[in-house]
């Protein structure tokens, strides 16, 4: 009774935070409003005796939605993310994916055959996820985390600071700070243009006389 | 008994988190007074926090402009609520906890990946610069200490073959992890002071920053908020006594005692450098944590998995 209530109250959060991470204005508030719309994912998972499952879900997602939060706001061209802006775009590209996914879900949830095995009290699932984990599933796990760690590896190799063209940062040096090493060349060339048409001007005053 | 052990221990939560902050503030404020030369007087040191907290809760609160108000509310209940999530799953003694789940280290890591989430909100949240950058360090800083940590916590956990915090005090019986491990406990103290950020670990908040993310906070909200942090480095120092010091293991006295006595005596290690070692900068910290901290802790760990193997077979 209890855990029908929870699980019932958890999903009602879960689905409206979720809802709200596109009605909201704010960087921020739409990362926790995901990460929230996850705890109550993670929340659920532990009802469902998949304690290990349920807890790792919030501890990722706790850094993870951290993260987002810093990236977004670092990329985004309104002044550095922090003034309101809406959080949807590409209307119809967006719908359509959403009623595809949602359709594709709804189809497993209601045309999928669930077993009905409730867990016995004293069955701990993280040892069995663990001979899962590195005995039937290894090879997928492992690709996976490999795969992973080469992606990361190729991101630190693509933003760091030398590369196969020389350093990053070549051709941006930063100015000078001493105001003569950039303010002293600026009247040299001006007087040396202003020389070179004086010359011109006497050459030309020369040429009229000579003619004359 | 047996049932009525939770309950108890919910009871020992609460007690903990207000006496665990109160000895922290008490802890806090004698070490200054040594430290600057006035002598050891505990009875002042320990009324004074209650002046501070008194003066904190009837003070008028002040707002910024255009803030986010349900972050700047959430942000502190948040830690402190967490700080109590982590004690939840600390035995005081065998079979006292609220619930001693066979994953309480997976919950305590949980707890603690949310005091991220739970400190960028309080920087967000005023809409001002230092509060801001408090929060963005405290980023930078969480993920430098992090995975050392839980490394040096499943360390600990290998020797028990269980993530359960009651089952990894009971394998210590015969030898604290302290001594089997001995990189253990120095390792989760450093990682512990910067996730409790306190001391010289103190970023997001450092006076540096005009108090950081606190730099606009005031009245309650501030008491929350100290509190709060106070509530962390209990949690820390129970969770070490309980990994690294054997729990409630110990000779004549009863379990709880002992338990309390060896958070107490790891929250004196932890107040002290706040007062005799100066605040590191954060760059520092984070070099720091990538490069020794996290290759000790694979040390650690990996030294752990061997002794672990040898024993078992």
């Amino acid at each position: 009774m209890i855990t029908d209530v929870l699980s019932w109250g958890l999903a009602a959060l879960s689905l409206w935070s979720a809802w709200r991470v596109f009605r909201t204005d704010s960087m921020m508030r739409a990362a926790y409003l995901l990460l929230a719309s996850f705890a109550a994912v993670g929340a659920l998972l532990v009802l469902l005796s998949a304690e290990f499952l349920g807890l790792v879900l919030v501890l990722m997602m706790a850094g993870e939605m951290t993260i987002m939060v810093v990236f977004m706001v670092m990329f985004m061209m309104n002044p550095a993310g922090l003034n309101p802006m809406t959080m949807v775009h590409q209307h119809r590209a967006a719908v359509a994916a959403g009623i595809v996914s949602f359709a594709g879900l709804a189809l497993v949830g209601v045309a999928g055959d669930f077993p009905d095995r409730p867990a016995a009290d004293e069955v701990t699932t993280t040892s069995a996820l663990g001979f899962e984990l590195l005995g039937d599933s290894m090879l997928i796990f492992q690709s996976a985390g490999v795969t992973l760690l080469a992606t990361m590896i190729g991101a630190v190799a693509l933003t760091s600071r030398g590369g196969r063209f020389g350093d990053a940062h070549a051709g941006s040096d930063a100015p000078a700070l001493a105001p003569e090493a950039t303010a002293s060349p600026a009247p040299a060339t001006d007087a040396v243009e202003e020389g070179a048409h004086a010359a011109h001007e006497h050459d030309r005053h020369g040429a009229e006389g000579e003619a004359g | 008994m047996t049932v009525w052990a939770p309950a108890v221990a919910a009871v020992g939560v609460g007690a903990a988190l207000v006496t665990g902050t109160w000895a922290v503030a008490t802890l806090d404020t004698a070490v200054a007074g040594v430290v600057a030369g006035r002598g050891l007087h505990l009875r002042r040191a320990a009324l004074a926090p209650l002046r501070r907290a008194a003066l904190l809760a009837g003070r008028h609160p002040v707002t910024t402009e255009r803030p986010d108000a349900p972050a700047w509310v959430v942000a502190g209940p948040l830690l402190l609520a967490l700080a109590g999530a982590a004690l939840s799953a600390l035995p005081l003694a065998e079979g006292l906890a609220v619930a001693d789940v066979p994953d309480g280290l997976v919950l305590y890591g949980a707890a603690m990946a949310l005091v991220m989430v739970a400190v960028f909100l309080h920087g967000w949240a005023p809409n001002s610069v230092f509060p801001l950058i408090g929060a963005y360090r405290f980023v930078a800083q969480a993920l430098s200490y992090q995975i050392a940590l839980f490394l040096v916590l499943l360390g600990a956990a290998l020797p028990a073959g269980s993530l359960g915090l009651g089952a990894i005090v009971e394998a210590q019986s015969e030898l604290w992890n302290v001594i089997r491990q001995p990189l253990g406990l120095p390792l989760f103290l450093v990682a512990g002071t910067a996730l409790s950020f306190w001391g010289p670990l103190a970023l997001p908040d450092g006076e540096d920053l005009a108090g950081g993310t606190a730099a606009e906070s005031s009245g309650r909200e501030l008491l929350v908020w100290r509190t709060a942090r106070a509530a962390v480095l209990v949690a820390t120092a129970a969770v070490a006594a309980a990994c690294f010091l054997g729990g409630w293991l110990g000779p004549v006295l009863p379990g709880p005692v002992w338990m309390v006595a060896k958070t107490l005596a790891l929250l004196v290690i932890l107040v002290v450098p706040a007062h005799v070692v100066p605040r590191v900068r954060i760059e520092r910290f984070v070099s720091f944590g990538w490069t020794i901290l996290l290759p000790l802790s694979l040390v650690d760990v990996f030294a752990a998995g061997v002794v672990a193997l040898r024993t078992s077979t």
